[in-house]
């Protein structure tokens, strides 16, 4: 069992050369504050890339102290997601935050073909949350980058959450495909694709993990509960990685383990060639660190 | 009616109302046996206990179960023959509510659906998970996290139906339902968002009665009201849901096992849409939640009989 909690994140991301992150559009006082922690933390160190008077604006309101970091002048939202996105391509960066900026405008960028960050992969959300009434961290994975992924949708989405695991340390992550149910059923086409997932692992289609589906969360999670049904599994009541069938399952899973299991999360998009951070306004101070913590980890690994 | 509010309220409504009578399809099953003594002793139910009178007794005897405290129905045929004559028990009025021992789930729902003397409404069975959450002032009802795997219109209209019913039996005269998608915005690329606001529009028109719906709502927009404002949704359910309702069983089962076992919780599951309350109680289960389940099977039952 790889993580009992996600003190890790910060303390990784303090060791070693520090990272630079590049914000996009950082104008509002969520963002401008969870960079300022995690400048303070020792995490990372920010260039921003805005409008110098609306930051500093917020800045003065909140009591925020920018005046030493560096700010590339930009107003245009879309021009300033542009230059970070540049800026982490170049190398100049080493992790890419989303500001107050759209995010398709950003993902756009992203995706330039000249100058973006594309690798070739799917991008995909990746969720850690640490459950004190479990005692150890999960993963959560497509937060809902894809609404409903295909097989191979799914299979580029498992890839990324097992490449963030090897990063992190962990060599063979368990993998549950998660569905209602631990039986294939026609029915529930999830189910189906989750039993081509685990042979596409048995078969080394799909590499570096412990593939195992369908499996319902309390199979996965749950050594008990997976013994009561009998399931004969190396992943079950063992899983690390917890892929959702699609948006709906994954957001109703997600915001249970966000505001429901007085855990706390970090979460970044991975799949472009390096880490993007992209908080929501509604994520709590520590997320957004963790967060920013987590692709800190990943861009240096 | 006092309205519930938790599901320890729940416990003590069905001590008042109780005991009501039990048909346990298949008994021989120590879990449910555990339940089935908790609930008489609680003073919730008294049980019929329908099966092989012998393989029984050797079941409740190290268990130190008194067996003179329940009616023994001696069944000593498969499985289908128990499912049947316990739901006859129900059909005709001797019991009040059927309940899942040993049988399997499909011999079980066969005699639920048996066309003489099942338990058939012309509605839709469907499957509701109650939970207390720490921090909430209120119970959940969430429909259908486990029967209909992806319910048509008519489906989900008839889920809905049934458990604004067992709402109404909790005290809540007009549940808040929250047609939930993975986000408050219709979207013609999720086909779930165009369904939750087909529900808002026909309980607008008084085609889905005594509740009020709104959807599409994601989660935190339908339980937490600070979230709601901060999107700047105007809505009566918005914060405040009682029912949640999930666009299908993958997202319904994930976010009802999410909060039993991640968050602080107290859990019940119910079958309704028959003619009587249905306990289908899983082995993973804790005796509360058990216990909890025959509870609320018992205040629906009486809400049914009143």
């Amino acid at each position: 069992m790889p993580f009992e909690t996600l003190d890790f994140l910060v303390e990784r991301s303090r060791s070693g050369k520090a990272v630079v992150l590049a914000v996009a559009a950082p104008h509002g006082e969520d963002i401008l504050e969870a960079v300022d922690e995690a400048r303070e933390k020792g995490v990372a160190s920010p260039i921003l890339f805005g409008d110098r008077a609306r930051i500093e604006k917020v800045a003065s309101e909140f009591s925020i102290d920018t005046s030493s970091w560096p700010v590339v002048q930009e107003a245009d939202e879309g021009r300033a997601a542009e230059l970070a996105v540049k800026a982490v391509s170049s190398g100049e960066a080493d992790l890419l935050m989303k500001g107050n900026v759209k995010t398709a405008t950003l993902l756009k960028a992203v995706l330039n073909k000249e100058w973006g960050l594309r690798s070739g992969s799917l991008l995909s959300h990746v969720f850690l949350f640490q459950i004190p009434r479990m005692g150890r961290v999960f993963c959560l994975t497509d937060g809902g980058m894809s609404m409903y992924p295909d097989l191979e949708a799914k299979k580029a989405i498992i890839e990324n959450a097992v490449e963030c695991y090897h990063r992190l340390g962990v060599e063979c992550p368990r993998v549950a495909v998660l569905a209602a149910v631990e039986t294939v059923n026609q029915d529930m086409p999830c189910t189906v694709d989750a039993a081509a997932l685990t042979q596409m692992n048995r078969r080394g289609q799909i590499k570096g993990c412990l593939v195992d589906g369908p499996l319902a969360l309390d199979n996965a999670v749950s050594e008990v509960a997976a013994k009561h049904k009998g399931i004969v599994s190396e992943v079950a009541g063992r899983a690390d990685i917890l892929l959702v069938p699609d948006i709906e399952a994954g957001n109703l899973m997600g915001k249970v383990m966000l505001y429901m299991s007085g855990g706390r999360g970090a979460g970044v998009v991975v799949g472009a060639r390096k880490p993007i951070v992209m908080t929501s306004r509604f994520d709590n101070a520590e997320t957004k660190l963790l967060s920013i913590a987590f692709g800190a980890v990943l861009s240096k690994a | 009616m006092k309205r519930i509010t938790s599901l320890v309220e729940l416990l003590a409504f069905a001590k008042e109302v109780g005991p009501k009578k039990i048909a346990v399809a298949l008994a021989e099953d120590p879990d449910v046996m555990e339940a089935v003594e908790n609930a008489r002793k609680e003073g919730v139910a008294d049980a019929f206990l329908v099966g092989d009178a012998d393989k029984l007794k050797k079941v409740t005897d190290p268990m130190g179960i008194d067996l003179s405290n329940y009616q023994v129905v001696d069944v000593k045929g498969g499985q289908g023959e128990v499912g049947i004559e316990a739901v006859k028990l129900v059909s005709s009025g001797k019991a009040d509510i059927l309940m899942k021992g040993m049988i399997s789930t499909a011999n079980f729902l066969r005699g639920v659906l048996n066309k003489e003397v099942g338990l058939r409404s012309g509605g839709t069975l469907s499957h509701v998970y109650l939970h207390q959450v720490k921090g909430y002032d209120r119970v959940f009802f969430i429909c259908d996290p486990a029967f209909n795997i992806a319910p048509d219109f008519q489906t989900k209209v008839n889920l809905i139906n049934n458990t604004v019913n067992l709402a109404h039996a909790f005290g809540i005269d007009t549940p808040k339902v929250a047609a939930l998608a993975a986000v408050e915005v219709v979207n013609q690329d999720m086909p779930c968002t165009i369904d939750a606001a087909a529900l808002t529009q026909m309980n607008r028109r008084g085609q889905i009665k005594g509740c009020v719906i709104d959807g599409p709502l994601a989660l935190d927009n339908a339980i937490s009201e600070e979230s709601a404002k901060h999107k700047g949704i105007v809505s009566e359910v918005a914060g405040k849901a009682d029912i949640l309702h999930v666009p299908d069983i993958e997202a319904g089962n994930m976010l009802a096992k999410a909060i039993v076992y991640f968050a602080d919780n107290k859990t019940a599951g119910l079958v309704l849409g028959a003619k009587a309350p249905v306990v289908l109680t899983s082995r993973s289960d804790s005796p509360e939640t058990k216990l909890l389940s025959i509870a609320s099977a018992v205040v629906l039952a009486a809400y049914q009989d009143r």
